[in-house]
């Protein structure tokens, strides 16, 4: 078990989602770098979908109550043992003895926001709706449906692979955190019912964004040169918008939708971010700098494949270092 | 009346968006509704697709893209339209009553309302109340049932500043739509009263009271 001493800025349980209520308004939701999460859990010996938690920005202080392997992924928010003064990286599993306390100080430069925790076992939290991610619209999954607070017990599985306490380390593929300011993000234009003008999408390709503070797991704004948003989106009525989603509300600043975002919207959407960039995505946080780049739905799906394919590169290269 | 679909795009490399001609009309909105039954049986035996969001009178297919490439999706969709899709399947006939405590506390909006429609207070409520509403879709937060349509009369546009919490339960209208907020959220729908029952909750079966397709009535209560 580990006990919550300082919650962090926004510390929730993620796994993978619970996609099949978005018939009832119920966002998907999940870890906002899913490659991340999965990283952390292979270095913990879990299943990739296991439910781990998500650190934002300012990650929270914990002590473990039993000696526990856990593995740590996505961003580097500087994690330290407290008593022993060991520095831990993103990308590498490692153990909390009884009674030693994990903390984060905040990176003087931070590259991506999210970092994932993920306890050799998972957490263990009742499933709900299928998940066991914390749901903040709607109050429920995870810890009591909100982010961890101080004091608060976090309980862990026991289903992991890992029988030693052997540090493992994630070589190659992606690091989401790094790239996600150094590289265009991909996109697909947007569905042509929306009847925006196609310079909206041109202007798009062409113009540099920062991320607005205004930020959550739903969506991210961004600020720079509005876009032309006239068109037809004042008949528009609200439809089914997926996850990378970047609408164009009527100010012409353009909002990218995240994990948490709602089923329906009644934005045009300009454009899409491809599959393979979400975990990019859900990197970005305020005053980052932000590019689009159009490729082709054979490129976005290249992108996907050459994906998986890191993946399993990755586990491989993890169970025979 | 043509059950086919106008329109079959991308929307993204993981889903298609899937569009009827017309707006807010029952019979649209059946066909959507029929559709989504559909995508969900296909995915149950493993098809490839995921779960639907249907709307008004579009719904959006998604589908793993490791799975399905585009082109793929949009033929094993034209595949399940290949059998007319059924008129009238997800309206279930049951009309669900809603209880509601009208104006003071319980809708601080009644009598702004009343005012900028040029009807009394009563009014207001005898028209909300006169008539069913259909459960087009479910969306904004979990059980957030957008009804339909309200009269013209009522029709006003959102206020001009959200509220920051709108207590659950809330009654409210916006433009032709009727809505009970589940939960406390954000909102900017002007309230007219409030009802007891729990539109949502996660722990039940259904946790959503108000289905898509579903007939609602709201009934008012004295006091």
């Amino acid at each position: 078990m580990l006990e919550v001493i300082e919650p962090g800025l926004l510390t929730t349980v993620q796994d993978f989602g619970r996609p099949d209520f978005v018939d009832l308004g119920v966002p998907a939701g999940g870890a906002c770098d899913g490659w991340s999460l999965a990283v952390a859990n292979a270095l913990a010996g879990n299943a990739r979908d296991a439910a781990a938690l998500e650190l934002t920005l300012a990650g929270p202080s914990l002590r473990a109550l039993d000696h526990c392997l856990l593995g740590l992924a996505g961003a580097d928010l500087v994690a330290r043992v407290v008593e022993t003064g060991e520095r831990v990286a993103s990308g590498t599993s490692f153990t909390l003895a009884a009674g030693h306390t994990l903390a984060f100080a905040a990176a003087s430069e931070r590259a991506g926001i999210r970092a994932y925790l993920a306890p050799a076992g998972g957490v263990d939290v009742p499933i709900v709706l299928g998940s066991a991610s914390t749901c903040l619209v709607g109050g429920f999954g995870g810890l009591d449906g909100r982010p961890l607070s101080a004091g608060d017990v976090v309980r862990l599985g026991s289903r992991s692979t890992i029988e030693n306490d052997n540090r493992l380390h994630w070589k190659g593929g992606p690091q989401p955190a790094l790239e996600a300011t150094r590289r265009p993000l991909r996109v697909l234009p947007g569905p042509h019912l929306y009847g925006l003008p196609l310079s909206s999408f041109e202007r798009l390709l062409a113009s540099e964004y920062r991320v607005s503070a205004r930020g959550d797991r739903q969506g991210i704004v961004l600020e720079g040169p509005p876009l032309p948003a006239a068109g037809r989106q004042s008949e528009m009525l609200s439809q089914g918008v997926p996850w990378g989603a970047i609408q164009l509300p009527p100010d012409g600043r353009p909002i990218c939708l995240l994990a948490d975002h709602g089923t329906v919207g009644g934005y045009p959407v300009v454009a899409v971010v491809i599959s393979a960039d979400l975990p990019l995505l859900g990197q970005l946080g305020p005053g980052d700098p932000l590019t689009f780049r159009q490729v082709s739905p054979a490129d976005a799906s290249t992108a996907l494949r050459r994906q998986a394919a890191d993946w399993q590169a990755g586990l491989a290269a993890l169970e025979h270092p | 009346m043509n059950v086919d679909p106008s329109q079959i795009e991308p929307f993204g490399d993981a889903a298609l968006l899937v569009s009827w001609p017309g707006g807010i009309d029952p019979a649209t909105n059946d066909l959507v509704h029929a559709l989504a039954e559909r995508l969900r049986s296909a995915r149950r035996e493993g098809a490839g697709w995921g779960a639907p969001v249907p709307s008004y009178s579009s719904l959006l297919a998604t589908f793993d893209p490791l799975r399905l490439g585009t082109e793929e999706a949009r033929s094993a969709l034209l595949a399940l339209l290949q059998e007319p899709l059924p008129v009238a399947a997800a309206s279930s006939g049951m009309v669900l009553e809603v209880p509601v405590r009208y104006g003071g506390t319980h809708g601080p909006d009644l009598e702004e309302v009343a005012r900028r429609t040029g009807l009394s207070p009563a009014q207001v409520i005898e028209l909300h109340a006169a008539r069913t509403y259909r459960a087009y879709l479910l969306g904004f937060a979990p059980g957030f049932a957008y009804l339909g349509t309200l009269p013209p009369e009522l029709h006003l546009p959102r206020r001009a500043t959200p509220r920051q919490r709108v207590p659950a339960g809330s009654v409210a209208i916006a433009a032709a739509q009727t809505a009970v907020y589940p939960l406390a959220t954000p909102g900017g729908w002007h309230l007219l009263g409030r009802t007891e029952l729990r539109l949502w909750d996660a722990q039940r079966d259904p946790p959503a009271l108000i289905r898509p397709g579903q007939v609602v009535r709201f009934v008012p209560l004295p006091g």
